[in-house]
């Protein structure tokens, strides 16, 4: 688990920011460690932590639960940020700005799933995933062009 | 190093991880499943205590009645708690089956889906499985009104009256809910083909 809370963190912060974030990361290690005992390694363990973390996040946002909109959260990372990475910001705005499906595969991307391990893990075919991950890219090409 | 692999080592090099917030997390993770373990198990064994007491109760009630008015209400109240009973249990196991695993996430949301359609229909009819437990209940107050007192019985349908729009409109508005969460799950699932 040490060695994907980077991965998981991003993921939640993508989905929600500060104390929702942390309930959110709560919420996946839960999850994650009920499932830990029917892990039987048939697939990567990668794979199948990803599974549960983004099956969690994407759940955890249909729920009726008071909460701040994500945009009202990136106010106030612009904020908290003062000196962030605007380059950063930037691309955590793109993000937050996709619908979820889209948001769920460049996420994935980003932490450098192949299309077959973003298949594994979303149920969405590699030939779909990678006309999505296409068109996902030029949205995004105005902030790969700054980087 | 081209655009997409810098934007990658970019996100990847972002919000660095803090073992302190790990820990911390894990803590509140073992203590907050720890604390549902225990309420789960209490909350089975009241169900189950009171099942054990409620349900001879009734059954002996209606065999045992004064006239054929009052041990019919008492079997019907009794077949309302069982029926109760078998309710909590099928949402219980649709809860269970519709929290986050390690399936892929279409699937994942297919079955949640499911669940929450099973759930919105349960409590949808909630007034209609809670019926013999309040029609029971209305006999009870026949026989008090035939032999006892008029006024105790009228505030005996008043409440049982009450109890039900309460459970029909509970169970309404909990089935709209779910109504809305599945749509919304609904729509994630577009949005994933």
């Amino acid at each position: 688990m040490r060695i994907y809370e980077g991965p998981i963190r991003r993921l939640c912060a993508a989905y929600a920011s500060g104390a929702d974030g942390e309930d959110l990361f709560q919420d996946v290690f839960l999850a994650v460690w009920r499932a830990l005992p029917a892990f039987r390694g048939d697939s990567s363990e990668r794979t199948w932590l990803y599974r549960i973390a983004h099956n969690v996040a994407l759940t955890w946002q249909t729920r009726d639960r008071r909460r701040r909109s994500r945009e009202t959260a990136l106010d106030d990372d612009v904020r908290a940020a003062g000196d962030m990475n605007l380059r950063n910001l930037a691309l955590n705005q793109a993000i937050a700005a996709m619908s979820p499906g889209n948001r769920t595969l460049t996420l994935l991307w980003l932490e450098g799933l192949s299309g077959a391990e973003i298949e594994d893990v979303t149920g969405i075919k590699a030939a779909t995933v990678a006309v999505r991950l296409s068109r996902i890219r030029k949205q995004l090409s105005p902030v790969e062009v700054t980087v | 190093m081209n655009n997409e692999d810098a934007l990658r080592a970019m996100w990847t090099s972002s919000q660095p991880a803090t073992s302190e917030v790990l820990l911390a997390t894990i803590d509140a993770v073992l203590d907050e499943d720890r604390a549902a373990r225990e309420k789960d198990r209490l909350v089975r064994l009241a169900a189950l205590t009171a099942m054990a007491l409620l349900c001879p109760a009734l059954l002996w009630f209606a065999a045992h009645g004064k006239t054929p008015l009052v041990r019919g209400g008492y079997a019907l109240m009794a077949l309302g708690a069982s029926l109760m009973l078998f309710a909590e249990w099928m949402h219980r196991t649709w809860s269970r089956q519709a929290l986050p695993g390690p399936a892929d996430a279409r699937s994942q949301l297919q079955k949640t889906a499911l669940s929450l359609s099973r759930q919105a229909s349960l409590f949808r009819t909630a007034a209609l499985w809670c019926a013999p437990i309040f029609v029971g209940a209305a006999l009870i107050g026949a026989w008090i009104y035939q032999e006892r007192s008029h006024a105790g019985a009228y505030l005996l349908w008043a409440s049982i009256g009450a109890g039900w729009l309460i459970s029909a409109v509970t169970g309404r508005s909990k089935g709209k809910k779910l109504d809305t969460r599945q749509s919304k799950i609904e729509q994630l699932l577009s949005d994933l083909r």
